[in-house]
């Protein structure tokens, strides 16, 4: 019978330590049908995520918890990223749009920082902002298809 | 990460391999930004043992095109992987960078 499973994961906000969620992220992949170039797609959602919250909640000090929850649903992959840092503006969320077209002869228009939650959301299906008691939480989600779960 | 450097008639190529990532950023533009210092500004960055990058990977590479340009130099890209190369993509830096496959087309480029 499909169920649904998930697996909670914490991090010291180091920016050594986010790849070990990278790795736990693509073990899980592996239970699904999600082709590479999909997979690659989610961890770099992830990782832009948890790359916000060491950054901008915590302001990069070490010291502090950051938690991916991983959710594996017949029909979705879930992450949900929870800090105890400064919260974000959820307006940042909700205004970004598709990434400008840079102008070569303009390098104010070049850089790629700031892209993370447009990233983000080119990567994934639905992303929402919440702050809730005190922890701030990027959920996002990217719909598997129905067809089951690939090689374990 | 690992980066090797060799020199090429005045151009620089410089390999890198493992994950470019928050966490290797400092020492990366460290070592760049020392390469275009150190030479003409001419930069060939050879990503084929790159197996992920994030936009904290892409600012360096920003970065060190940003220096290269003010020697009246160039930077570009070689053996972009599909992950990579997605994310140069996405926030559409292949209209900044120049992206080859193939290492003697990247030189001439940069004669």
């Amino acid at each position: 019978m499909a169920m649904t499973r998930t697996i909670s994961l914490a991090i010291d906000s180091r920016p050594e330590c986010i790849e070990l969620l990278s790795h736990a992220l693509r073990g899980l992949c592996g239970l699904t049908a999600l082709p590479a170039a999909d997979i690659a797609k989610v961890e770099l959602a992830m990782v832009e995520a948890v790359n916000n919250a060491v950054e901008h909640a915590y302001r990069g000090e070490p010291g502090h918890s950051v938690v991916v929850e991983l959710l594996l649903a017949p029909d979705r992959l879930g992450l949900a990223v929870r800090d105890r840092g400064e919260p974000m503006d959820p307006r940042k969320l909700t205004g970004v749009g598709e990434i400008a077209k840079p102008d070569r002869a303009d390098p104010k228009s070049w850089h790629p920082r700031g892209r993370g939650l447009a990233i983000i959301k080119s990567c994934m299906d639905s992303v929402e902002y919440q702050v809730r008691d005190g922890v701030n939480v990027l959920t996002m989600s990217r719909t598997l298809d129905r067809e089951g779960p690939g090689p374990g | 990460m690992v980066l090797t450097h060799r020199n090429i008639d005045g151009i620089d190529i410089v390999a890198l391999a493992g994950r470019l990532v928050m966490a290797d950023v400092p020492q990366v533009r460290q070592r760049l930004l020392a390469v275009v210092e150190q030479g003409h500004g001419k930069l060939i960055l050879d990503l084929a043992e790159v197996g992920f990058m994030d936009s904290s990977g892409l600012s360096v590479l920003v970065s060190v095109f940003k220096a290269a340009r003010l020697k009246n130099g160039d930077v570009v890209l070689l053996h972009l992987n599909p992950t990579v190369r997605s994310l140069v993509e996405l926030t559409r830096l292949h209209q900044v960078f120049s992206i080859f496959d193939d290492e003697t087309m990247a030189l001439a480029r940069l004669r």
